[in-house]
């Protein structure tokens, strides 16, 4: 295990070397009260050179040329300078020979899939906790408030849970990522055989011989799987894929201070009564240091507002229902999960211009005005009907609407109370969830 | 070493616990070392793997592709040929060539150490008699290889059944079977999965199952003489781990029985049996779980239906006691009744307390067993188990041996006349519809209730994987004698029970024998072999880690 990555050990040697400097930052950490009082230790991934097979992979995501059209690689749509999510704003992506097909869903970032465990319906299984985050922040702030309860347990629920796309209709990299190289809309292979025969001219096909045996590049199914497994490979193995390099993740492990406006958004991030944001999108580490992920990997129907701009959206008696269809076809029958999407990570997104499965948010700002005013001004969030009345959960079939979450604060409320969060609140939330961007630098605190 | 610390052992024992064991007189336990053996074996240790099939780790041995950057393998000169793959096997397989595997058509293909995480594959009783199509061998991907996936890193393809690591990646056992003693014709007593693999390992008999509970069909039959024999996998009756849906146990006797009879100390070692341990990831009882770094798949450690003692109440412990001490660990009258945490062991050599019989089972990430488990978690569990025994002073008199339950369906090329039949309409299709072997000609043992013949015992089943790693072991030697996981049963009797046998138509009986791997008149003579834990290399100085 290499808890720390050598970047890190390499600015702990400086800081070790200039004694003195670490005992500044040692007694910094006790006066300020944005340190996290009790630090743990991350147990990030093992960081060590890419193997062949990885090394192949990287070769293979970056690589147009397995694309229809010549321009599409996975990098396209993941981008490397987008924490592996999409460059822009745009929705959903096109693609296809052409450039001209429009997708269906917004592109989900690649970053910290690798834990995802493969989909389940089966007992929500609580997280091993540690740390109770939202006591420290209050203590830390040296204010007084209720604290989140940790460990009351709920009844065990049937939860689907796992996978991955926003459907998880797949549980292994190697089968995701065989999707976007034969969708139409995407890289758009006809079919196996074609891709097999694009693969078959690119530079590296020797290495394919090489690693899998010279039979590998008769097999066109098989040569496929070891390509899409070689991507996966290259998305286990580096570390740019789960680089925990967040402020939030120093912050964890006492080498960085939250501001007062931060803290302030972890707290409402925690507040069961509030936000709840981490009733879903868990923020604590592992007893073991495993970094927290920002998901339960469990499924949620929102009730998001269609977006009107998806052309497959203007098709009005078509219906996105996530887990029960159309892209995901083994439980249609499961209409209880009808309406239903993976919560996503929040690390890095805030740095996103797309929200949601359908792409119909493009600023935080209004992601979490939908949270706050859904139930209590809906107005405020879904369209009005030629009845003049407010299309409440108008991209919901009325079959499914009891599936939809009423349950969960902040969307337990009635029209007219008071919404979860003010402006006030969101604005501290925001600032909270950037601390979850990766690329921090945590000798900024030594210039702080 | 031993007399004298058997005996300060025993004086601790007396003194400190015989009080609070009801009195049990521990001191009356004769030292392992006096016991009586036909060999110079004083202490067998079985490393029970999950899940692998012989020509899936051993199938190109002792070749290596050897790729820049993974661990390096080259045989020694004199390597003894193998059964292994044939050019014609390798290139021109019958499973590329019969088209009724549909998509999955495939040659055997390397998996590269990168690809240690892979999907599992089907080992159900019935889907891999079919696989071996009647000794054709030929319908592996029609038949077994549906595969489930793994973690998010796990490789999977139609064809994957077909795939063998080499000694690029199980490097540790290629290094094993270089200096130590090997069998290329082991198998499974039966085809089918775990818990009938584990219950054959320790009893060589799977008639005389008693149903608690069943939610599905496949985990038992009729065995046509009134009782059932168990063909699939389910948890033992009355263990707070095992499923509330499906559960049973056995009636009859197995090895631990007989070693209780002579006064031999044993114990069954599994990691996740101690259910007061918290991991470091903060679970514990019978949810202690570990993630792996291979996998990066988390796992339950204890899996209650690979724990065999546990189906039959004079060996169970299913409360899950701590044993009194480590110098009681394995000796009768233990509160443990033999049954203990993976840790136990090494603590009770330690104390000086080396059983004569141990069995290990690693945690569930460490086992093998794909879909959850690896080939490298599984060596550096191998590794370390065999580094540390390798350094205490009774390694002179150890042997270890590296089994395996099943063959997890993965494809194996060398098909087992048929030696014990059985004709369940449904569920035997090995040599025709409804039948294992040709009736009223293959042999059929008795159940153990003595009414006769009963049926759900097809085997020999799949190839397996069989190591000796001892300082009696030959060096570089394959063995080709006929030998089952019943051949242990065998040997245990053999060495402590005077030839003894459980009877109830058990296999012991006619098991072939494990000693033509050794070479007991030579002495002590064959050097450790100390392997890296990652890599699965020769090193010189090995870590202290132990696995938990």
């Amino acid at each position: 295990m290499g808890p720390v990555s050598g970047k890190i050990a390499g600015i702990l040697c400086v800081l070790l070397a200039a004694g003195l400097l670490l005992r500044y930052a040692e007694g910094a950490s006790f006066r300020d009260p944005g340190m996290n009082p009790h630090p743990v230790a991350l147990q990030r991934p093992h960081d060590g050179p890419l193997s062949a097979v990885a090394l192949l992979g990287q070769r293979i995501f970056h690589d147009p040329s397995l694309s229809a059209s010549g321009k599409m690689s996975c990098a396209s749509c993941h981008s490397p300078e987008h924490a592996y999510g999409p460059p822009d704003g745009e929705p959903v992506r096109h693609g296809g020979a052409d450039g001209s097909l429009q997708g269906n869903r917004a592109v989900p970032s690649l970053r910290y899939l690798y834990r995802t465990p493969n989909f389940s319906i089966g007992p929500d299984v609580n997280e091993a906790e540690n740390v109770d985050l939202n006591k420290l922040a209050v203590q830390s702030q040296g204010t007084v408030r209720a604290v989140k309860t940790a460990g009351s347990v709920a009844a065990p629920a049937m939860v689907p849970q796992g996978g991955l796309f926003w459907d998880g209709r797949a549980n292994t990299f190697q089968t995701q990522a065989m999707g976007p190289l034969l969708n139409p809309a995407e890289m758009a292979n006809r079919d196996t055989a074609e891709a097999a025969a694009r693969l078959r001219k690119a530079p590296y096909v020797e290495s394919f011989a090489q690693l899998f045996g010279p039979g590998v590049l008769k097999d066109p199914a098989r040569l496929l799987d070891e390509a899409m497994f070689a991507v996966a490979r290259y998305e286990v193995e580096d570390p740019s894929f789960h680089p925990y390099s967040s402020k939030y993740d120093y912050w964890l492990e006492g080498k960085a201070a939250l501001t007062e406006e931060e803290l302030r958004g972890l707290r409402l991030f925690d507040d069961k009564t509030k936000a709840n944001c981490a009733g879903c999108h868990v923020d604590r580490p592992g007893r073991d240091g495993l970094p927290p992920l920002f998901t339960d990997f469990q499924y949620e129907a929102l009730g998001v507002p269609r977006n009107a701009d998806l052309s497959v959206d203007r098709d009005l008696r078509y219906y996105d229902l996530g887990l029960c269809g159309p892209q995901r076809a083994d439980i249609r029958g499961q209409t209880q999960y009808c309406g239903m999407f993976r919560t996503p990570s929040l690390r890095n997104t805030s740095t996103r211009k797309v929200f949601f499965h359908n792409g119909a948010y493009h600023d935080l700002k209004d992601v979490l005005a939908f949270y706050a005013f859904r139930d209590v001004q809906p107005d405020k969030i879904y369209p009005k009907g030629p009845d003049g009345r407010v299309r409440k959960f108008d991209d919901v079939p009325a079959a499914y609407l009891g599936n939809v979450d009423v349950m969960d604060a902040p969307l337990d409320r009635k029209p007219g109370q008071l919404p979860a969060m003010s402006d006030a609140d969101i604005r501290d939330i925001i600032a909270f969830l950037k601390t979850l961007d990766d690329g921090y630098r945590p000798e900024q605190l030594a210039a702080r | 070493m031993k007399k004298i610390l058997c005996a300060a052992a025993a004086f601790a024992v007396t003194a400190g616990l015989a009080a609070c064991n009801g009195g049990t007189d521990f001191s009356a336990q004769t030292p392992v070392d006096d016991l009586k053996t036909a060999t110079p074996i004083k202490h067998l240790v079985v490393i029970y793997g999950e899940n692998v099939s012989f020509d899936h780790y051993y199938g190109t041995y002792p070749t290596a592709t050897n790729p820049v950057g993974e661990p390096q393998f080259t045989a020694k000169a004199g390597t003894p040929a193998i059964r292994g793959f044939t050019p014609a096997l390798l290139n021109n397989n019958p499973n590329l060539t019969n088209a009724a595997n549909g998509t999955g058509v495939s040659n055997p293909f390397r998996l590269d150490r990168s690809q240690a995480a892979t999907a599992d594959m089907n080992h159900d009783y019935t889907a891999e008699q079919l696989a071996y199509d009647n000794g054709a061998a030929d319908l592996f991907p029609k038949f077994t290889g549906t595969a489930e996936t793994g973690g998010t890193g796990a490789f999977g393809t139609t064809g994957l059944v077909m795939g063998y690591y080499d000694g690029n990646t199980v490097t540790a056992l290629w290094n094993y079977s270089q200096h130590f003693a090997m069998s290329d014709n082991a198998y499974s007593d039966q085809y089918g999965p775990s818990t009938p693999g584990a219950i054959n390992v320790i009893a060589g008999q799977t008639n005389g199952f008693v149903l608690g509970k069943s939610s599905f069909p496949g985990e038992f039959i009729d065995d046509g003489q009134g009782g059932l024999t168990l063909t699939g996998d389910i948890d033992p009756t009355g263990d707070p781990c095992s499923s509330t849906t499906d559960f049973g146990s056995f009636s009859g006797k197995n090895i631990g029985d007989l070693l209780n009879d002579q006064g031999v100390t044993w114990g069954w070692f599994e990691g996740g049996f101690s259910l007061s341990v918290m991991n470091s990831n903060g679970s514990t009882g019978c949810g202690r779980t570990t993630t792996s770094s291979v996998t990066n798949a988390t796992k339950v450690d204890y899996i209650p239906h690979h724990q065999p003692f546990q189906y039959y109440a004079s060996t169970a412990n299913l409360k899950h006691l701590r044993p009194n001490s480590p110098n009681t660990i394995g000796i009768k009258g233990d509160q443990g009744n033999h049954q203990y945490d993976l840790t136990d062991f090494f603590a009770a050599v330690k104390a000086g307390n080396y059983p004569a019989v141990s069995f290990l089972k690693a945690s569930g990430f460490q086992d093998a067993h794909a879909g959850y488990s690896d080939p490298l978690d599984e060596q550096t569990f191998v590794t370390e188990v065999i580094n540390f025994l390798e350094q205490q002073p009774d390694w002179k008199s150890t042997a270890v041996l590296i089994v395996y339950d099943d063959s997890d369906g993965w494809y194996d090329h060398q098909f087992a006349t048929v030696g014990n039949g059985s004709f369940d309409a449904t569920v035997d299709q090995l040599t025709a519809s409804g039948a294992c072997g040709v009736k009223g000609t293959t042999a059929q043992a008795d159940g153990v209730a003595g009414k006769g013949a009963v049926n759900g015992r097809c085997g020999p089943g799949a190839r397996q994987p069989f190591l000796v790693v001892s300082p009696y072991a030959k060096a570089n030697f394959v063995d080709h004698t006929l030998i089952t996981q019943a051949s242990v049963v065998r040997f245990i009797e053999d060495n402590w029970l005077g030839g003894k046998r459980l009877g109830g138509g058990s296999f012991d009986a006619s098991s072939g024998s494990i000693d033509g791997m050794f070479d007991f008149a030579g002495g002590a003579k064959n050097p450790v072999l100390f392997l890296d834990t990652d890599l699965g290399t020769p090193v010189t100085t090995p870590s202290s880690d132990l696995p938990k």
